[in-house]
């Protein structure tokens, strides 16, 4: 059974927890399951049998605090701790993989926004010059501002896994947090000089390395198993 | 850590080998059978064990289904995993009998 099974069978299984279970598994599965260097197989495997112990725990009439102990997140760092690291292999594909789904995102949103404003709008011609020293730029540049955003998520999600964080101020938070992200690349956008030698290319075929790119993204993951 | 825990882990590791030698079981099963030997450990304190033994490839897990159904992992003792037990009962034995002695005839 591979990772994206196994997380089926769970999402299932999990509704068979009571409230106060329920809580306390999936404090500790989202923790573990971003403990983003550790073999996924293997991350799995292990939360599956967590759940599977703990639902015929639950049975018996014992909570998950008798079970895993009065501090899920040591006991999750304990297992967090003895799991095997993703081999490189598995980390270059997801490197790809995110890096592809984010490219096939930029393109296929332009392109439809384009088309959009060029067929509804009537406000932009159906081709567009690009540049492609700038694009190559920028497209890095957005990258990197999206994987540094990408580990800051992270972070901030396994720091408040255990803890009950007021819904509203974590919403202001990660809104104003969303506008500054936004505002930077948008900035880098617009002060990056045009330069390189130039292109032509329609909206239908930016629409279409959208589509391309996204397939290409599925198919990587796939090899994985 | 205290002394218990510590002392704990050590022999734990070694139990667990030993209940996996004599019939390949899932972790549920496994923490049962453990407290019917009368170890009264807490339940979850298996998997990181489970896990750090199959790192060390003294068991290996697979997914099998069970005879009530559901997919589960069941651990079975590799050659390595009934060395290290081996080990563990000679180690055992060269400890238990001056522990005891120690601790009862002494004082």
């Amino acid at each position: 059974m591979n990772a994206e099974e196994l997380i089926q069978i769970n999402n299932e299984k999990r509704k068979e927890l009571t409230k106060e279970n329920k809580e306390y598994y999936e404090d500790m599965l989202v923790y573990v399951r971003l403990s983003y260097d550790k073999s996924e197989q293997e991350t799995e495997e292990i939360l599956t049998e967590l759940l599977d112990h703990l639902v015929e725990a639950q049975e018996e009439g014992t909570t998950a605090k008798d079970v895993f102990g009065q501090e899920p997140k040591k006991y999750a760092d304990e297992i967090i701790g003895e799991l095997p690291k993703m081999v490189t292999k598995e980390r270059m594909q997801y490197f790809a993989m995110g890096v592809l789904y984010f490219l096939a995102s930029i393109a296929f949103l332009n392109g439809i926004i384009k088309l959009f404003s060029y067929y509804v709008l009537d406000i932009e011609p159906l081709t567009e010059t690009y540049y492609l020293g700038s694009l190559a730029f920028k497209t890095l540049l957005k990258i990197v501002v999206a994987f540094v955003l990408l580990y800051f998520v992270v972070k901030y999600i396994r720091w408040s896994s255990f803890k009950r964080i007021n819904k509203v101020a974590e919403f202001l938070l990660s809104g104003l947090i969303g506008i500054i992200a936004m505002g930077v690349f948008m900035l880098v956008i617009f002060v990056t000089p045009d330069f390189g030698p130039t292109v032509q290319i329609s909206f239908y075929v930016t629409l279409l390395l959208g589509i391309v790119l996204f397939f290409v993204a599925r198919r990587v993951r796939k090899i994985n198993s | 850590m205290s002394i218990r825990s510590q002392l704990l882990k050590g022999i734990l590791e070694g139990c667990i080998l030993a209940v996996v030698e004599r019939q390949t079981v899932y972790g549920y099963e496994l923490s049962l059978k453990l407290q019917d030997y009368g170890l009264s450990v807490s339940e979850g304190s298996i998997y990181p064990i489970l896990l750090r033994l199959q790192k060390e490839k003294l068991i290996r897990g697979e997914m099998k289904k069970s005879s009530t159904g559901p997919n589960r992992k069941y651990y079975y003792l590799t050659d390595e995993g009934a060395e290290a037990l081996d080990d563990f009962k000679v180690n055992w034995e060269g400890l238990k009998a001056p522990v005891d002695r120690l601790l009862h005839k002494e004082g």
